[in-house]
This record gives C-alpha cells, sequence and structure tokens, in this order.
C-alpha cells in the first residue's frame, strides 16, 4: 500500500460510502484537477491517483479486496505503535440538526505491552520555597520530604534542590546529592526570611534540570510553595511553556491557604503535570513520596495528544481524569504528562459541533498520539486516531456511557465551584451563595458531608462578608476535583 | 436548543448536565428503558404489541401517596432528593413533601434519594432521623436499595408507593 493518504480521503468520501457518492465525489475532484485545466505542481499525479482510486472503489470486487488491504495496513500500523488508544462516545450517532451540538469523547491512552519495563533515570528538581512563613514545621517537613526522596535516588538520577524566597539558590547539587552527609548538612542550611518569587525558583530549577537533561529518563520539576508571586506570573508561565516544550514536567504543591492556586493550576497544566493541595505541612512527606514514586513507573514522557479537529467542530474544553485529576486547555497539541507503565492516561474532551447538513457521516477529529518512549535506544513509533461517527434523524435512545456520564458529574460538580467562585469575584456575592446552596445540596446527596459543610460555611460567609476565604476556596476546588479520583468513582 | 427542567437554562443538544445547576440532562436518551428493568406493570395493549419503550413516550413515572392518592411524577432527570423545604433554609430537596405534611410525618429537610440508572431504580436514605422502609423494612443510610415497582416506600411515617406503567 502506498504510503500516504487512502483513497478514500483521497475522494473525501466516507468508508460507508454508496457508488453514487464515490461517482460524484470523482467527478468533482476530476473536474478539478483535470491536465487540460489545471497545470499546478503534482495536480498531474494526484489526477492519475484519483483515477486509480475511482476505478478501485466504483468496482465492487475490487473495493472489497481493497477494503481487506487497507484495514490490515492500518491494523499493522496500530500494533507497531508505542500506543494503544480507545475512544468512547457520548452519543453513537449525532444528529442532522442546523444548530449546534455537544458531544463528549473519553480518551484512554495506554502503553503498548512491548515497551521497554525499566525504571528509568530521573532529572529531578526539588524548587522550595523558603520565605518567611515557611518557617517551622512547613520547612521541617520539607527537609525531611527531601531526605526520605535522595535516599531512594539511584546513581544514574540527577536531583538538585533549589530553594527561594527573595531570590534563588542551588542548595545541593547533584552531585551533592549522591552523598547522604553532604545533602544532609547542606539541607540543614535552609533558613527562612524573605519573600515568594517563583520565576526566580523556577529559573534556577530549570537551568539545573537543562545541565543533566535526559532523552531517555525523565525530566521533572516539584515546586513547593505556600505563598503567592506578585509580578512574575508571565514569566513563570513563559518558563512553563519553555518546560512543555523541552519534555519537563512540572508538579506544583501549595501548603496552606495563602498560596496562588491559579498560577499553581496553569503551570502544571501547561506542562501536563498536577497540582497537589496539602492543608497540613504533615502530609508533606507522604506526597513528595508518591510523586516520587510514580515517576519510577513512567514509560513515556512528553505524552501529547496532536492533530486537529474538523472544520465543523470546535473543542471547547477538556479534564484529564487520570492518573490525577487535572483541567487542561482547549487547544491542540495538548500535553498530557507522563505515561504510567501499568496505568493509563484518560482525557475527556467536550467539544461542540455546528451546524450540520445531510450528510451521514463526520470525521470529528483526526489525532496523532506521540510521546518519547524511555530507555536507550527506544525510538517511539505515534499512534494515528481517527474519530467518526454516523449522523441520522434518528436520535440515539441509548444511553450513554456510565463512566462519561459519572466524570461529567462530578466534573459539574466542580464547575459550579469554578462559578461561584468567579461570581463572588465580581461582587454577585448573592448569585454565588446560591449556587454555593446548590453545590451543597448535591454534594450531600453524593454523601459528602464535610465538603458539603464547607460549601454551606462558604455560602454564609458570602451572604454576611460578600466574600469567599482563602481557605474554602482550596478547599472546595481540590474538594471536587478529588472527586475524580478513581478510589471515588469506582473506577480501576 | 435543549431546556435544563430544574432552572430553565438553555443548553446545546448533547450536554449531558446543566452548566448553571449540574442537573443532569436527560433528553435524546431518555430515561430509556428504566422501566423494563424495574419489573414495570406491562400493560399490553389490544392489539398484543409489547408496550412501549421509554418514559418519554406517554409512561407514568412517580410516587403516589397512599394516604391520598396524590402522584408525585418523577419525569426529566435520573435522580431526585425527596424531604422538605423549609422556610429559609438553603438546602431544598427536587422534590418537596411539605404539602403532605412532611413535618408532622417526621421527614428530614434531605430524607432520601431516588436514582434512575441502567441497573434500575434505587432510594437512598440521607442519614435521615426518622430513617426509611421500604415495604416496611428499615434499611441502613447510605446504602442504595433496588425498587421495584408497587413498593411501599416510607420516609417517617409517610407511605408512598413507587409506580411505573405507561399511561391509558
Amino acid at each position: 500500500m502506498t504510503q500516504g493518504l487512502d483513497f478514500y480521503t483521497l475522494l473525501g468520501v466516507p468508508r460507508s460510502a454508496s457508488v453514487k457518492e464515490i461517482r460524484r465525489a470523482y467527478r468533482e475532484a476530476a473536474l478539478r484537477l483535470h491536465p487540460d485545466k489545471n497545470t499546478g505542481p503534482g495536480d498531474t499525479e494526484l489526477f492519475l491517483k484519483v483515477n486509480k482510486a475511482y476505478e478501485i472503489l466504483s468496482d465492487m470486487d475490487q473495493r472489497a479486496a481493497y477494503d481487506q488491504d487497507l484495514a490490515s495496513h492500518e491494523a499493522v500500523l496500530v500494533t507497531r505503535s508505542s500506543f494503544k488508544a480507545t475512544v468512547v462516545q457520548s452519543r453513537r450517532r449525532l444528529l442532522q440538526l442546523d444548530e449546534p451540538q455537544v458531544h463528549y469523547l473519553l480518551l484512554d491512552i495506554e502503553p503498548n505491552a512491548d515497551l521497554p519495563a525499566i525504571r528509568p533515570p530521573i532529572n529531578l528538581a526539588l524548587v522550595l520555597d523558603r520565605s518567611t512563613s515557611m518557617r517551622g514545621a512547613r520547612l521541617d517537613q520539607l527537609r525531611s520530604a527531601v531526605l526520605k526522596i535522595l535516599q531512594e535516588t539511584s546513581r544514574e538520577d540527577s536531583t538538585s534542590i533549589v530553594t527561594f524566597s527573595d531570590r534563588a539558590e542551588l542548595v545541593v547539587s547533584p552531585d551533592q546529592a549522591r552523598e547522604m552527609s553532604v545533602a544532609r548538612a547542606r539541607l540543614s542550611l535552609i533558613q527562612a526570611g524573605g519573600g515568594t518569587e517563583i520565576g526566580q525558583g523556577l529559573r534556577t530549577g530549570l537551568n539545573e534540570l537543562e545541565k543533566y537533561l535526559s532523552r531517555e529518563g525523565i525530566n521533572h520539576l516539584i515546586l513547593f510553595t505556600d505563598g503567592r508571586t506578585y509580578g512574575d506570573e508571565n514569566e513563570c508561565l513563559e518558563i512553563a511553556d519553555y518546560c512543555a516544550e523541552h519534555g519537563i514536567t512540572i508538579h506544583s504543591v501549595g501548603i496552606g491557604n495563602d498560596f496562588s492556586d491559579r498560577l499553581l493550576d496553569d503551570l502544571a497544566s501547561r506542562t501536563g503535570g498536577s497540582t497537589a493541595f496539602l492543608d497540613t505541612p504533615q502530609a508533606i512527606v507522604s506526597v513528595m513520596e508518591g510523586i516520587h514514586e510514580s515517576l519510577g513507573r513512567t514509560v513515556a514522557t512528553r505524552l501529547r495528544l496532536e492533530g486537529a479537529v474538523a472544520q465543523q467542530v470546535d473543542l471547547r474544553s477538556s479534564f484529564r481524569l487520570l492518573p490525577e485529576p487535572m483541567p487542561m486547555g482547549d487547544s491542540l497539541p495538548m500535553h498530557l504528562g507522563n505515561l504510567p507503565r501499568d496505568g493509563v492516561v484518560r482525557v475527556l474532551l467536550e467539544i461542540v459541533i455546528h451546524p450540520i447538513g445531510k450528510i451521514t457521516e463526520l470525521l470529528l477529529a483526526h489525532f496523532t498520539i506521540d510521546g518519547d518512549v524511555l530507555g536507550v535506544g527506544s525510538e517511539s513509533v505515534a499512534l494515528p486516531l481517527q474519530v467518526r461517527i454516523p449522523v441520522s434523524t434518528e436520535p440515539d435512545t441509548e444511553p450513554p456511557a456510565e463512566q462519561i456520564t459519572a466524570a461529567l458529574g462530578q466534573i459539574s460538580l466542580y464547575r459550579l465551584q469554578e462559578k461561584a467562585r468567579h461570581e463572588a469575584e465580581l461582587g454577585q456575592s448573592a448569585q454565588a451563595a446560591r449556587r454555593l446552596e446548590n453545590l451543597a445540596t448535591q454534594l450531600l446527596a453524593n454523601g459528602e458531608r464535610e465538603l458539603a459543610k464547607a460549601a454551606l460555611n462558604e455560602a454564609d460567609r458570602l451572604v454576611h462578608s460578600r466574600r469567599l476565604s482563602n481557605e474554602g476556596e482550596k478547599v472546595l476546588k481540590y474538594g471536587t476535583r478529588a472527586l475524580l479520583l478513581p478510589a471515588r468513582t469506582g473506577d480501576s | 436548543m435543549i431546556e435544563c427542567p430544574t432552572c430553565r437554562h438553555q443548553e446545546f443538544v448533547g450536554t449531558l448536565y446543566c452548566s448553571e445547576c449540574a442537573t443532569r440532562l436527560v433528553h435524546t436518551a431518555p430515561i430509556g428503558s428504566v422501566d423494563e428493568l424495574i419489573e414495570t406493570e406491562a400493560i399490553v395493549g389490544d392489539d398484543g404489541l409489547p408496550t412501549t419503550r421509554g418514559l418519554a413516550v406517554g409512561a407514568l413515572f412517580g410516587l403516589r401517596l397512599l394516604e391520598t392518592g396524590d402522584m408525585v411524577s418523577l419525569v426529566g432527570r435520573d435522580n431526585f432528593t425527596l424531604g422538605r423545604a423549609g422556610g429559609g433554609q438553603a438546602i431544598v430537596p427536587d422534590v418537596d413533601l411539605d404539602a403532605f405534611g412532611a413535618q408532622d410525618q417526621g421527614i428530614s429537610r434531605l430524607h432520601a434519594e431516588i436514582r434512575l440508572d441502567k441497573e434500575g431504580v434505587h432510594v437512598v436514605d440521607l442519614d435521615s432521623v426518622n430513617g426509611t422502609l421500604i415495604n416496611g423494612k428499615r434499611i441502613e443510610p447510605q446504602q442504595p436499595r433496588r425498587l421495584r415497582n408497587k413498593d411501599i416506600i416510607q420516609l417517617g411515617r409517610l407511605r408512598l408507593q413507587l409506580i411505573s406503567r405507561l399511561r391509558s
């Protein structure tokens, strides 16, 4: 089979097209490309190909043989790929409508079984806030967390410890990190004091990562902070974008009530990482260990969803559900982070389909799933993925897949909280309070008593002081996001 | 466009949850085969044709108050909280039983929930003060219990019967 477009795509008809449709498509293409009319470079070649396509597809026997060839050719491509993907759609067919409609795609990406099973080397930068507010338990817990991580590193790993307040400094270099006694001594020198300049910390962390950047391993930055940065948010986001381009993932961890959750979320989601919220410093050690452990189970990094949605389709929003719930952007390519060896990366895409006429099938999107497979000499093979759906005048009466409705139900609670917060910021406190009361009712019906109570408290606060508390904002945001964790939804 | 039955917000066709109030929207996929799953009282027409599927085509699904015979319809969503909306409180159940003397009958503000899904119809007691009984048997709070057609659900002292059949 020739490389490039298959005959159906060449003629622009669905695989299920009738002979009549094929003939019409051929006539149009032939008129457009005929050598008498057209002299553009490559047009004659294309004309011959279109002729060939029509010759094959208009003949029942030849078409059947071609279909078989095509299927096995694509099957080979799919088996050679480093990744496997499945798509579940919220409806089995769309409606022929002259108004927009919403549709959901649940995309599961898994590694192929024959990918190397190694523990990849980890190039890690821990970027730690040492501003005044970190004094005491927070910094103590961070020190012990770092020491634990250092005990679990291997000789191939590079671990850099960076601290920052008004400026940043490298406290432990990878060489020093390999000698526990040296690392311990260096860590004990960390003193709390000063402001919170996150951009400084990120830049120094990134410099370290770039010195030891590894194509066979993982390049990761973990940011710990309890504060807000002022004036350098844009610089932080530029660093995050740079990291995403260069295969570095950012994990951000916010401690207490006063950190800037929006900035931390944005930093993480741009690189495919995730955000954790700790209301007590005691959780620092286990969270850090959890992140480090998951890095060791990574089989491919820089997992990306590339390609394009059809002209009639808009990507409205996307939410990563696994391995960690995280709202993602609404544009392609999308950085999805690390692919776990025994796990799956699951993304829910919400798309809007603009009015479609009397067609019988719509190619929703032509995606490519790509990533960097870890292990020396491993070549990654991207996976092409076409998402199609039949279009009809008959609505699909089957209920949508349980996984989709369950996830969307939780996401809609998360969105209620986001909306309430937005309204509170605009000064529409009565409206925001009503929304939180509604959220509380639904949380209570789901058995989430603590979270419901927090929502009611915040609703009450809105009525009396017209503001949400810093604590409540975070509890509700990360609490409703955590509803999507596998343990809660009963999904593996 | 479709309209949310709870808050009247307009959404695009295909939307599964209202973006204003997070109500589950059931439209192109009507609650569907639920009536088959809960052993409906099958009403076969004179022509001997089997019952039509789906609640959107004239089926009746709701709770009948045994004392008064009043019918509370449960249509348009796949979960309904039952309780009483006392004055000035934040939590409002989907089905307000205040009109039926809920307070005197010992019904909690958020007493129980009816859930409809592929497995059928379930009731969950939401840690109510006076508890929920199915056919005279007390059920554990927060544990969904499957319901069959004509089951009697008792909230506090108020007795309701699940009715699912085609409208004649």
